[in-house]
């Protein structure tokens, strides 16, 4: 009885978010049964980190091993393959793969977890505006706080989807989003946060699946 | 009764001074464990000494601008030598003296030493990321006390802020990534020090001319 009211509470009671995806695709998804995909976070600049946890949200929403999406976790796999995916040494052009290939090592690791496709995540969330304040107050009489605050939140990413095997770019695609919070306190905080990293997140898994099983089940 | 009082009095004082004093310290424990890196292994017997000071290492810092930190990377370093370096090698054996009761077959002695560590906050530099830059200086002696080589290593680490993660939490994960950095750099850069290339190119010259002997003997 109280589940429909508070999904609609939650529904109303957050900020809106908007997110555009766009694509390149230069060649359709070839998942057969076996293969995996990996997904990673680009972590060479120094002014931005990609999230961890938006590469493990990415990771959740497309990991579907009924449709053939087997994803292996970031941290799993950079681990395997200990030292060669660590931002210092990580591959940054497909080309590059290739004299990673030659050591025999890596190769057969990177055979035997079945890697058909390395998608590479690069972007983050960052807060690009606040206004407003809120003040809060304690005394023998009680506590409570008045005021009124907002935030906007962008997030940028872009993936680049790595076929493995082809050693090629098999296509692009970027998600924007953005979306503004409000926090209006009239003794208690009440937070109406736009959830924008989360829906990029969901925003790119989805267009990620389309772009790896466009069929919606692997090839056998 | 007065003494009593007094006494009462003194333990308020000195709780109140712990909290003052505690509000403004920081203390970080990292313990991590990182994995084994994947490749060829270096045709060389090694021992590597890891001294009391760089098994304990803590780092403090207490200069006037900046809150008071204790960082101890011992353990973590530990960790990270013990296991980047007794799999890089055919042979590898944690010698616990030096230069006394050194094992006959050992080719080179590895000894690691912490040089400089360095950390910012994302309010110090504006950038919502925590950094860290750590600085090893590396020795390499032969079986008679004489230094091979002696090289620098470096290694950055940086991890986002991230809602409801502390300062001590985000400084001892950027410290955990920049650890994996220096072994990675250990494992990648340690046949580019020229020195050491000399030293392995005349072992390997050694080992295939041993290879060459064994191989027309049995033709013979």
């Amino acid at each position: 009885m109280f589940k429909p009211l508070i999904v609609t509470i939650i529904i109303f009671v957050s900020g809106c978010t908007t997110v555009v995806i766009d694509e390149y695709r230069r060649s359709d998804g070839e998942l057969t049964e076996g293969d995996s995909v990996v997904i990673l976070g680009r972590r060479h600049s120094s002014e931005y980190e990609t999230e961890p946890d938006l590469i493990a949200c990415v990771g959740r929403e497309l990991h579907n091993p009924e449709q053939g999406v087997n994803i292996i976790p970031e941290k799993e796999f950079v681990d395997i393959m200990y030292p060669w995916f660590e931002p210092r040494t990580a591959p940054m052009h497909v080309r590059s793969l290739d004299r990673l290939m030659e050591n025999k090592n890596v190769r057969e690791r990177m055979e035997a977890y079945g890697v058909k496709y390395i998608v590479w995540i690069d972007g983050s969330t960052e807060t690009t505006a606040s206004a407003g304040s809120i003040s809060c107050t304690i005394s023998t009489g009680g506590a409570g706080c008045f005021g009124f605050g907002t935030w906007d939140k962008e997030s940028d990413y872009e993936a680049a989807v790595w076929d493995f095997r082809d050693r090629e770019l098999s296509g692009k695609l970027s998600a924007d989003a953005k979306g503004t919070s409000y926090m209006p306190a009239i003794v208690i905080p009440i937070p109406l946060i736009a959830r924008v990293q989360n829906n990029a997140c969901k925003g790119m898994a989805l267009q990620l699946q389309q772009f790896l099983v466009p069929s919606g089940a692997p090839n056998s | 009764m007065r003494y009593r009082m007094t006494l009462a009095k003194s333990i308020v004082n000195l709780i109140v001074l712990g909290l003052i004093l505690s509000a403004c310290s920081h203390t970080i424990q990292v313990d991590g464990n990182y994995p084994a890196p994947i490749g060829d292994q270096l045709p060389l017997t090694v021992g590597f000494y890891l001294s009391e000071d760089f098994k304990s290492f803590t780092y403090k810092e207490d200069s006037e601008d900046r809150e008071e930190w204790s960082i101890s990377t011992g353990q973590a370093q530990r960790n990270l030598f013990e296991t980047v370096l007794g799999s890089m090698f055919t042979d590898a054996v944690s010698l616990s003296k030096y230069p006394q009761d050194l094992p006959e077959n050992i080719e080179i002695v590895i000894i690691p030493e912490v040089r400089e560590l360095q950390f910012t906050m994302p309010r110090e530099t504006r950038v919502n990321i925590f950094e860290v830059w750590i600085k090893y200086n590396m020795t390499a002696f032969d079986p008679n006390g004489e230094q091979v080589a002696n090289w620098v290593i470096t290694a950055y680490g940086k991890t986002p802020t991230a809602f409801l993660k502390s300062q001590e939490q985000a400084l001892a994960q950027a410290i955990n990534i920049a650890l994996r950095d220096a072994g990675a750099n250990l494992y990648t850069g340690f046949e580019k020090i020229p020195e050491l290339q000399a030293f392995l190119s005349g072992k390997r010259r050694s080992l295939s001319l041993r290879e060459f002997k064994v191989k027309a003997k049995k033709a013979e």
